[in-house]
């Protein structure tokens, strides 16, 4: 078996997976479709540096698959805002910018249910809701602190504060 | 593995904010610096991936057929174009057939040999290693954990998982970017292989790829492999 064979056995083996992480983050099929590609050409091509980040195989590949599919997100989301930005109020753009500015309306719709997602979404559910939605934010719609603070009226610093000590408390749930 | 050195409260919220993506990309390359040499922390971060991972778990859903057939077009649609050197050995291979077996090598590096008490640190004094590699068959037959030290170019290798011949011998190969392979040395037939890396060579360990392959009794006669490369694996930081 070459690489190309051993290639196509992962890509058989992981590609549902891996397109299902892609569409939970992008939502939409298309794009999602150009990115699960993209990400199966990084596997390829970053092959070689799969070793020492301690990763099992799976986190590895869907870590990949979820970091591009944000990638994208936060790229869509930067045009959008700069469509707007340049006084250029296309329908189109406003619509999307509707869509995506105030804050991904579908990472309410990916909200996991307590429970769902295992340990995570225990631990998740330890935290006021605000706060688990601010982690959630971060990891599916690859929102930044400056979007966490618009979204939840908090000044920039005092977002970074609480999410901090969010995460301190979820790490010490995760390590239980 | 983290309990026995706590690390400070910043870096537990640091790690988890650099694997939401949360830093700003100066910061997240000076915490990619740090990581690099500080094992604790990249033990901490895969922690944190590990944990997070399940969010993105969007079940399991078959892409269209011309997903593929797109990903082969991009990859391979001009095979006439130059290969990398390890992909002609077959690390991707190696690396691919590992993954899929579940990361059975992997575990085995991570695991085993890095701690105290692992097999080379009761039979030698200890060593810093910086640089290690797991030289792996692509169906795990083979596996040989290797171990780097840059300030003293010495290497330590251990067969963890596959059989010595007794009619045949072992050659450790490097082979930094696209230059020919450089023989190590022989595996030991048992125990563990200690290899005082040539001064030339050291300089090219990190991002070399170690390969071992199947040669007459003594070692290749022609100082390049001669027989079927067994085992590859790619060199990189601890």
């Amino acid at each position: 078996m070459g690489d190309r064979e051993a290639f196509a056995a992962l890509y058989r083996a992981t590609s549902a997976k891996l397109f299902g992480t892609c569409l939970r983050v992008l939502t939409e099929r298309a794009e999602a479709e150009e990115a699960v590609q993209e990400v199966y050409i990084k596997i390829w091509r970053n092959a070689d540096r799969y070793a020492a980040g301690g990763y099992s195989p799976m986190t590895w590949l869907i870590t990949i698959a979820r970091n591009h599919a944000i990638d994208r997100l936060r790229k869509r989301r930067a045009q959008v805002m700069r469509g707007e930005a340049g006084g250029g109020s296309d329908e189109g753009g406003g619509n999307l910018l509707d869509q995506i500015a105030d804050g991904a309306p579908s990472v309410e719709a990916r909200m996991i249910a307590e429970g769902e997602a295992g340990r995570i979404g225990a631990c998740l559910g330890e935290l006021e809701q605000a706060r688990s939605e601010a982690v959630q934010r971060a990891y599916l719609g690859g929102e930044s602190y400056a979007d966490l603070a618009a979204h939840f009226g908090v000044p920039v610093n005092t977002m970074r504060t609480w999410l901090r000590r969010s995460l301190l408390k979820l790490k010490e749930c995760l390590s239980r | 593995m983290s309990a026995e050195t706590p690390l400070p409260e910043d870096d537990r919220a640091l790690a988890g904010e650099y694997v939401l993506g949360l830093l700003e990309p100066a910061q997240a390359q000076a915490f990619e610096a740090r990581m690099s040499r500080d094992p604790a922390l990249r033990a901490l971060v895969a922690e944190w991936a590990e944990g997070l991972v399940p969010l993105a778990d969007g079940g399991e859903v078959p892409p269209p057929g011309t997903t593929w057939l797109n990903i082969e077009q991009t990859l391979f649609g001009n095979e006439a174009k130059s290969v990398p050197f390890w992909r002609k050995l077959g690390i991707g291979q190696a690396v691919f057939g590992a993954i899929a077996a579940a990361g059975l090598a992997f575990v085995v590096v991570n695991s085993g040999l890095l701690q105290s008490g692992a097999p080379l640190s009761t039979t030698a004094p200890a060593m810093r290693a910086d640089l290690g590699a797991q030289i792996a068959a692509q169906d795990a037959s083979l596996v040989v954990a290797a171990l780097y030290d840059s300030s003293s170019g010495e290497m330590r290798l251990n067969r963890v998982a596959g059989e010595m011949p007794s009619a045949r011998a072992r050659e450790i190969w490097v082979i930094a970017a696209e230059a020919a392979p450089r023989s190590l040395g022989l595996l030991e037939t048992s125990g563990v292989t200690v290899i005082r890396v040539p001064e030339e060579l050291r300089a090219q360990m990190a991002g070399a790829v170690l390969a071992i392959s199947d040669e007459p009794l003594g070692g290749s006669p022609t100082g390049a492999p001669t027989g079927a490369v067994l085992a590859t694996g790619p060199v990189s930081a601890l």
